[in-house]
C-alpha cells in the first residue's frame, strides 16, 4: 500500500521534472544551458523506465543518450564559438524556418500518434528484466526477432563512421604548423626553420 | 550498445546454486518493508551514511598513501610532522581546504560552475552503490550491475566539461575538452574487456560475476583472452581516471590544472575526492572482474587447498586485491612518461581497439568450445 503510494509520488516527481527540464531546453538562453537541461529530461525518462521495470532499457538510455548524445552535443557547442551566443533576437529567415520545423513535427508526431494503437499493459505486468530475453529477441531470425533492423542499423551507423572520417580528414598545406596531418604521427607536424627545409628559398629582393 | 548486448545473452548459462549466499543491504531494507517500515529506512540511512564515510575516509587515506608512496619511489619520507609519520596531514589539509575562500570567476556561468563538482562527485559515489565488497556488505546488486557501471561513468564526464567551460579560462577549457575526449575514446575499450567477462559468467550482476569465480579468477581461468581483457581494462580504466601516464587534462606543465584551474576551497576539494575515488572504483572493479572480487583464491576441484583460502574473510579478500590494484596504479605513475596527446589517441584507437576486438571474438569462441578451466561449473 505505502509502497504503491511512493511509487506514485516518484513517477509524478520524474514525470513533472522530465517536462519542466524540456522546457527549459528550448527557453535557455544558452545552448550550454540547454544541452544540460536535455540530459536532465532524459536522466528523468530513465528514471521512468526503472519505474515500469525496464532496468536493461534504463541503462542504455544512461549510457548512450547521457553518456554518449550529450556529450556530443556539449563537446560540438564548446568547439563552436556559439557557447557564449545569446539567441535573444533571432533573425525573421530562423524565426520562419524554425516555425515551419516545428510546425510540420507536430502535423507529423500527431498524425503517428493518431494512427498508432499502443496497447496498454497490464497492470502489475512486468517485461521481461533480464537482459538475456531482450538478447534472445535481437538475434532472432523469426517474426519475432529483431535480427534485420539490427543488422541494418549497424550497417548505417558503419556508413556515417566511414562519412565523419571522410570529412574529418583532410591533408593541411605544407606550411600550417597547426593542423595535424590527417593520422600521421605528430613529429610531421613541427615546422622546422626556414633554413633547414627542403624547399627552395624566396628569391630575395 | 544495444547491439554489444546481444552476444552475452545468447550464452547466458543457468549458474549452479550460489554456494555463497549474498545478502544486499537493498534486498534486507525490501525484506523489512513490509512488517517494520521503519528498519527499512533505517537500512537505506544506514547505506547512505555508510557512503558518506566511505567517500570521506578513502578520499584522506588515498591521498596519504599516495604521498607516501610517491615519496618513497622518489626516496625521500613524505609527510612526517602532523602525528607519527604524518597521518593527520590529510587531515589537517581537508580542514585548510574547507575553510578557503571559494572564488567564482567574475566571467564564469556561476551555476553551472557550482554545480560541475556535485556532478562529478555523485556519479563517483553512485559507483559505490553496487561494488560488491563482501557477500554480506553490499548496498544493491542491480541486475544490470556492468551496464550501471558504464552508464554512471559517464555522467562524471559532463562534471568535467561543465567544470572547464563555465571557468571561462582557457586551461580550462582546453582541459576540459582533452579530459572528455580521452574518457568517451577509453570508455570503448574499458567496455570490450568488461564484455569479455561478461560473456564467460554469462551475466550482468557483479554478485554474479564474482560468484562465477568460484572455480577460478578469470584473469587465469580464461587462458590467455582473460589476462588480455585484464591488461586492456587496467589500461583503459587508468585513462578513464586521469591518472599519470594519462593526466594530460590536468597536464600542470601547460595547462596550469586543467579543467579545475579555476577551483577553489570546497568544490576545488570535491574534484580532487572524487578523483582519488575514482581511483578506489577502478581498481575495487578490477579487483571484481578479474581478480575474483571476495572471492578467495580457489582452483577448482583442489577441495582441501579451497578450504584453506577459506580461512580468510571475504572481506579481506577484496580489500588486499583492491588495495594492490591500487599500489599498480599509483605505481604507474612513477614508472611511465606521460603521453602526448596524439600519442594518446593513437594508442586507444589503433593499438587498444583492434586488441580489445580480436579479444572479444576469441572470448567468443573461448565460451563457445569451452575452451577455459572447469568449465562445467
Amino acid at each position: 500500500m505505502m509502497h504503491d503510494a511512493a511509487l506514485t509520488v516518484l513517477f509524478y516527481v520524474l514525470g513533472a521534472g522530465a517536462i519542466l527540464c524540456a522546457l527549459a531546453v528550448v527557453n535557455a538562453r544558452r545552448l550550454l544551458r540547454a544541452a544540460l537541461a536535455l540530459m536532465f529530461v532524459l536522466l528523468a525518462s530513465a528514471g521512468l523506465y526503472l519505474l515500469l521495470g525496464a532496468e536493461f532499457l534504463a541503462g542504455i538510455q544512461v549510457l548512450v543518450y547521457v553518456g554518449g548524445i550529450v556529450i556530443l552535443i556539449v563537446f560540438a557547442v564548446m568547439l563552436t564559438s556559439a557557447a557564449d551566443l545569446l539567441e535573444d533576437h533571432p533573425s525573421p529567415g530562423r524565426m520562419l524556418a524554425g516555425a515551419v520545423a516545428s510546425i510540420s513535427f507536430l502535423v507529423f508526431a500527431g498524425g503517428v500518434f493518431a494512427r498508432l494503437e499502443l496497447a496498454a499493459p497490464a497492470p502489475g505486468a512486468r517485461p521481461p528484466a533480464d537482459a538475456s530475453a531482450i538478447g534472445r529477441r535481437l538475434l532472432d531470425f523469426g517474426s519475432e526477432g529483431y535480427v534485420l533492423p539490427f543488422e541494418l542499423l549497424s550497417l548505417l551507423l558503419l556508413a556515417a563512421v566511414i562519412g565523419g572520417i571522410a570529412v574529418a580528414r583532410k591533408t593541411p598545406p605544407r606550411d600550417q604548423p597547426f593542423t595535424s596531418g590527417g593520422d600521421a604521427p605528430g613529429e610531421v607536424d613541427i615546422v622546422l626553420p626556414r633554413s633547414q627545409r627542403d624547399e627552395p628559398e624566396e628569391p630575395r629582393a | 550498445m544495444a547491439g554489444a548486448a546481444a552476444p552475452f545473452a545468447l550464452f547466458a548459462a543457468a549458474q549452479a546454486a550460489p554456494a555463497w549466499p549474498v545478502k544486499t543491504v537493498a534486498a534486507r531494507a525490501a525484506e523489512a518493508l513490509p512488517d517494520h517500515p521503519w528498519t527499512a529506512v533505517l537500512y537505506m540511512a544506514l547505506a547512505f551514511a555508510g557512503l558518506g564515510a566511505l567517500v570521506a575516509v578513502l578520499g584522506m587515506g588515498l591521498i596519504y598513501l599516495e604521498r607516501k608512496i610517491a615519496a618513497r619511489f622518489q626516496c625521500r619520507l613524505g609527510p612526517m610532522r602532523v602525528g607519527p609519520h604524518g597521518i593527520f596531514q590529510t587531515v589537517a589539509d581537508t580542514f585548510k581546504l574547507l575553510f578557503k575562500e571559494d572564488i567564482v570567476p567574475a566571467r564564469a556561468d556561476k551555476t553551472l560552475h557550482l554545480l560541475a563538482p556535485f556532478l562529478a562527485l555523485s556519479s563517483t559515489a553512485l559507483m559505490l552503490g553496487v561494488i560488491p565488497y563482501s557477500p554480506i556488505l553490499q548496498i544493491s546488486d542491480v541486475n544490470i550491475g556492468v551496464l550501471y557501471i558504464a552508464a554512471v561513468s559517464g555522467l562524471g564526464v559532463m562534471g568535467i566539461l561543465l567544470g572547464g567551460w563555465s571557468s571561462y579560462n582557457k586551461w580550462s577549457l582546453i582541459g576540459a575538452m582533452r579530459g572528455a575526449a580521452q574518457i568517451i575514446s577509453y570508455e570503448v575499450s574499458a567496455t570490450l574487456a568488461l564484455l569479455v567477462v561478461v560473456m564467460f559468467a554469462g551475466t550482468l550482476s557483479l554478485s554474479g560475476i564474482v560468484a562465477s569465480q568460484a572455480e577460478g579468477w578469470w584473469i587465469w581461468r580464461a587462458p590467455v583472452v582473460g589476462g588480455i581483457a585484464f591488461l586492456i581494462y587496467l589500461t583503459a580504466s587508468t585513462a578513464e581516471i586521469n591518472r599519470t601516464p594519462f593526466d594530460i587534462p590536468e597536464g600542470e606543465s601547460e595547462l596550469t590544472a586543467g579543467f579545475h584551474t579555476e577551483y577553489s576551497g570546497l568544490r576545488f576539494a570535491f574534484f580532487f575526492l572524487a578523483e582519488f575515488i575514482n581511483m578506489f572504483v577502478a581498481a575495487a572493479l578490477t579487483a571484481t572482474l578479474f581478480l575474483g572480487g571476495w572471492m578467495p583464491f580457489h582452483i577448482g576441484g583442489a577441495n582441501a587447498f579451497n578450504a584453506v583460502m577459506d580461512l580468510v574473510p571475504p572481506g579481506v579478500w577484496f580489500l588486499g586485491k583492491t588495495a594492490f590494484v591500487v599500489f599498480v596504479i599509483m605505481w604507474f605513475r612513477w614508472t611511465f612518461p606521460r603521453l602526448r596527446v596524439d600519442q594518446l589517441m593513437r594508442l586507444e584507437w589503433k593499438l587498444l581497439l583492434p586488441i580489445g576486438f580480436a579479444n572479444l571474438a576469441l572470448g567468443a569462441l573461448a565460451v563457445l568450445y569451452d575452451l577455459y578451466f572447469f568449465p562445467g561449473a
